[in-house]
């Protein structure tokens, strides 16, 4: 009762607040901006130089108010989003109209959710395993190598790191595919050869993403475990003859591990607004050019479908972060 | 251990180096091939394209590649891949709907100058005050799904539209139309709400117009303005086969009654069995793509294109030599002032600015030189020099500025084409010294670098320098010009700001470039000073009328600040051009002289006004991978216009020749 009372409702209350804050922030933040959705709709339309005649774009423009539902007075519109919001309806996309918010989250979201969240996993626990080993172990000749390996990889901009990677293995080489999701033509079904096709369209992102990733945590995790190595109670174990097997589990890795539980939660939160710079260059479906074309063309239902969809995972993945916590750390049990 | 580990890495850096030094040597060896410039044919020096066997990787799967063209998407990744309602907002209708799907009732093809009659049968006749026309239809034209094409479904569309707000051109039939009937299969009358001359334009396709819908569909449907129109049904001669979920592809296959449709029977059977239509979302991508033979037809940037010719075996551009780019697009760069907020207010002040640009330094910042210039609001190319720009050198020529003091200037420079033709021989680009290719390649005259009479005109105008040399406002203050743009480097709104602000820091104004995303509400709301716009909007790209150009400078149009324009960004008009304009809407766009008459006063008193400056004619970069397909139609060979993103790349379809690889 006391667990609920001192840690579980502030917690809850929290995590509400939070939600409550962040949609609210969303709702208003696009409409301070100058993007203007109408503007960008005639834009468009207007592309290339096709034609929209000039003497009926103000009937143009009230039509697109209407379509939108930008009429009314911002209250009126901020109250409309939290009656959708309870009916689970971001509404439609202005840009991609009539097509709902939700559809277009719903496409994209596999695609990112896929490759991020199989990426983030393989790079925490091999940066992780790795950085703790070569933490430990850090005069070791082969510790001091991948040390020096990671200094290189680590300040490489992703860009050029990942257009490297697809000049070598999709034109030198020639192993992978140049762009997409998955072959042209190919019908998305679960049999072997799609699922085959959409992992060999998967390997260059997520080699990308797996490489910078997992240096990120080796190096962190591997100045996490040198400095856990220096604390007095390891150096207690060792002149007391405790197996080095143990010290290297229980006592150390155990106790750098905490931190990057939380960055591993914050991170798996963030998954959810995707990866930009690597959709664009393996042009990979998912949330991040979503989100992006969406801040372009000022259509404000979907930069709230998804940031919302976003805040919620993040602040969900912190507070179960939260409520997990004291199953890894036994100072926060006992309070 | 360390000798071991430096071994591994110098073997690694070795396979990777030797592996791109092995990739084959671009040939060089030029020859002499003739082209036929406005008519004349001149022997000139090009690359050709060497056959060279090699195997492509086989990425499409389901599609035999030797049957399949690809072509890049030029808008991008579709954002709404299951809708096909092409009626309603924006649907990407360049992943092959407005090229291969449809069919609309006419095209331009500003390669030819010709208007095509797709869906019509001939010209519109209108009545005697333009309040009535008629159109005759295409007989023996069925739908992809077999249905007959009749009068009854343009009569449907119409009404549809006008039926629902929804649809992007519901006002503009409800603003014109009193009623449409059918008084055959064949034959379509509109009766108009007020005389419009140019009514029959909103079914023109260039790059988008009205489409006709399938009666037999739409009819069943309860709400078409939401309707997904999946799977789409068209006159085209290509019919959807699948697209991907997320909007990166779209294949089309070729109709089993392709002679059913307006293309295969005006120009026989389309020759690929598949076109797919593959967004990318960065250029190196495409590039790469291109190399490796899995993309048939892409738009880079002039770098991009530069190296896609540089590395690639079978590439081509549209000119087999430099300038090597499409320049016979129908569109006018420039730059646009926003004469609502001053200084810019001030024609002599907008002059001054021009006069203080040297084109042919801003050419080579902009596009290396590659482009072809025009001194008035029309592009260089077509029609239009033979209609206008020719015509009008001599008042061009005599053309004066007062700069102050009894002081005058005459500040046109036939010259300036010849100059360029210089810079670019400077460069190492072989040009030819014939006249005929010079003013092809870079126009008729533009007008003189002339830093002290700009001067002059500013101090006329109370401006001012600093003990810098910096310009001040007449009010005293510094003056700072923000030049906003586009914020794709690789776009000519983009490259015109960017030296627009080189040429006018180098004259001492305090110029600034700001790309922004939010370009297009900015200049529509006038929250600028100068913009890379199109200083004018651009021509149809055949005939003569210039209704497309000037309609937008009418004063009706014009809105304040703050408030989205209906007309052109600059937000400039004068009672001179509504008379024009006035003159114009009631003259038949089909009675050359007349038309060609109102069009050369309209871009007279453009010029005298200067609400934005032309610089030269938009460019396209466009890069043909001649490994699977021949017979691209370049400028060698222009039979119809050369991108894959118009509307008539369904003409040039049934031309393409497969190289049987």
């Amino acid at each position: 009762m006391n667990f609920v009372k001192r840690y579980l409702i502030p917690r809850l209350v929290q995590y509400i607040l939070v939600v409550f804050l962040g949609v609210t922030a969303v709702f208003l933040i696009p409409r301070l901006t100058p993007t203007d959705p109408i503007a960008h709709t005639i834009a468009q339309i207007r592309s290339q130089g096709a034609y929209l005649d000039p003497a009926t774009v103000d009937e143009f423009i009230q039509d697109l108010k209407e379509l939108y539902g930008l009429e009314g007075s911002i209250l009126d519109q901020y109250i409309g989003l939290w009656k959708r919001l309870f009916r689970g309806d971001f509404g439609v996309s202005f840009f991609q109209f009539p097509t709902r918010v939700s559809e277009l989250v719903g496409r994209a979201l596999p695609w990112t959710v896929g490759l991020l969240l199989t990426t983030t996993v393989i790079s925490w626990v091999a940066g992780n395993l790795v950085g703790g080993l070569a933490g430990y172990f850090s005069r070791k000749r082969w510790a001091q190598a991948l040390d020096f390996a990671a200094m290189v990889i680590r300040p490489l901009p992703y860009y050029i790191f990942s257009f490297t990677l697809l000049l070598l293995f999709g034109y030198v080489i020639r192993l992978f595919p140049i762009a997409g999701g998955a072959a042209i033509g190919s019908v998305p079904s679960f049999t072997w050869s799609y699922i085959a096709d959409v992992l060999r369209h998967a390997f260059l992102p997520a080699l990308s993403l797996t490489i910078l990733g997992g240096t990120i945590w080796f190096q962190t995790m591997k100045l996490i475990v040198q400095n856990v190595n220096a604390e007095s109670f390891v150096q207690y174990a060792k002149l007391g003859g405790v197996k080095e097997g143990i010290i290297v589990s229980k006592y150390v890795i155990r106790n750098a591990m905490l931190p990057q539980i939380t960055a591993l939660g914050l991170a798996l939160g963030q998954i959810f607004s995707g990866a930009l710079i690597t959709e664009i260059v393996f042009s990979y479906p998912g949330l991040g050019t979503l989100l992006y074309n969406a801040v372009i063309t000022g259509d404000y239902n979907l930069i709230m479908g998804i940031t919302i969809f976003s805040i919620v995972a993040i602040t969900t993945a912190i507070l179960l972060l939260d409520l997990l916590y004291p199953l890894f750390d036994p100072r926060v049990r006992y309070r | 251990m360390r000798s071991k580990t430096i071994l591994l890495i110098v073997s690694l850096l070795t396979t990777v180096g030797l592996l791109v030094a092995c990739r084959p040597a671009v040939p060089v060896t030029p020859v002499e091939v003739t082209r036929i410039v406005q008519g004349t044919p001149i022997v000139v020096t090009a690359t050709p394209a060497p056959v060279v066997k090699e195997k492509a990787p086989d990425v499409l799967g389901i599609l035999p590649r030797s049957e399949t063209l690809i072509a890049a998407q030029l808008t991008g990744r579709v954002g709404s891949p299951d809708d096909f309602n092409e009626w309603v907002g924006w649907k990407w209708r360049d992943r092959g709907m407005q090229q291969l799907m449809n069919e609309p009732l006419w095209s331009v093809d500003f390669a030819t100058g010709k208007i095509i009659n797709g869906l019509a049968d001939g010209d519109p006749v209108y009545n005697e005050n333009f309040t009535q026309v008629t159109i005759p239809l295409r007989k023996g034209v069925t739908w992809s799904d077999g249905q007959p094409f009749t009068a009854a479904d343009v009569v449907f569309t119409v009404e549809t539209l006008m039926k629902y707000e929804g649809f992007n051109a519901h006002s503009f039939f409800v603003e014109n139309v009193e009623s449409v009937s059918a008084p055959d299969d064949y034959t379509v009358v509109f009766k108009l709400k007020q005389p419009n001359s140019r009514f029959h334009t909103t079914f023109l396709d260039r790059w988008g117009s009205t489409w006709i819908m399938p009666k037999h569909i739409f009819e069943k449907v309860d709400d078409p303005v939401k309707f997904q129109f999946n799977p789409p049904v068209g006159t085209g001669p290509y019919k959807l086969h699948s697209y991907d979920p997320a909007g990166y592809w779209t294949i089309w296959e070729r109709r089993e009654d392709w002679d059913k449709s307006p293309t295969g029977i005006m120009f026989g059977e389309p020759k690929p069995k598949y076109i797919v239509f593959q967004a990318f979302a960065n250029e190196g991508a495409k590039i790469l793509a291109q190399l490796t033979h899995q993309l048939d037809a892409v738009d880079l940037s002039a770098e991009g294109l530069k190296a896609a010719l540089a590395q690639g075996k079978t590439n081509r551009a549209y000119q087999p030599t430099f300038p090597w780019v499409v320049n016979n697009d129908p569109c006018i760069t420039g730059l646009t002032f926003n004469t609502a907020k001053p200084p810019y207010d001030n024609p002599e002040v907008r002059w001054a600015l021009l006069l203080a640009i040297d084109i042919v330094e801003y050419e080579a910042q902009a596009v290396d030189g590659a482009a072809t210039m025009s001194p008035v609001h029309v592009p260089s190319l077509g029609p239009y020099p033979d209609y206008y720009i020719k015509p009008m050198q001599d008042w061009l020529k005599e053309f004066t500025l007062d700069l102050g003091g009894g002081e005058t200037f005459k500040p046109y420079d036939p010259e300036a084409p010849a100059r360029l033709a210089e810079y670019a021989k400077s460069r190492g680009y072989v040009i030819p010294d014939d006249p005929a290719f010079i003013a092809q390649a870079f126009g008729y005259g533009w007008y003189k670098y002339a830093p002290d009479a700009a001067e002059k005109l500013l101090i006329k105008n109370g401006f001012s320098r600093d003990a810098d040399g910096k310009w001040r406002l007449p009010d005293g203050k510094p003056w700072r010009i923000e030049v906003i743009s586009r914020s794709d480097m690789s776009h000519l709104e983009y490259r015109n700001a960017a030296a627009a602000v080189q040429q006018w820091k180098k004259f001492g104004i305090d110029a600034v470039h700001v790309p922004s995303d939010n370009v297009s509400a900015l200049t529509q709301y006038g929250e600028y000073d100068v913009s890379g716009n199109w200083p004018a909007f651009e021509p149809w790209g055949a005939g003569a009328d210039l209704s497309r150009v000037l309609d937008v400078f009418n004063s009706a149009y014009v809105k304040p600040i703050g408030e989205m324009t209906q007309g052109h960004t600059s937000r400039w008009s004068s009672p001179e051009m509504d008379d024009v304009l006035k003159r114009l809407r009631e003259t038949d766009p089909t009675k050359t002289d007349q038309v060609v008459a109102i069009g050369t006063e309209g871009l007279k008193i453009l010029v005298q006004n200067m609400p934005g400056i032309p610089t030269f004619g938009y460019i396209g970069f466009v890069s043909w991978d001649e490994y699977y397909w021949t017979n691209w139609p370049g400028a060698e060979n222009p039979y119809t216009q050369p991108y894959t993103h118009w509307g008539p790349f369904k003409y040039m379809t049934p031309f393409l020749q497969p190289t049987g690889n």
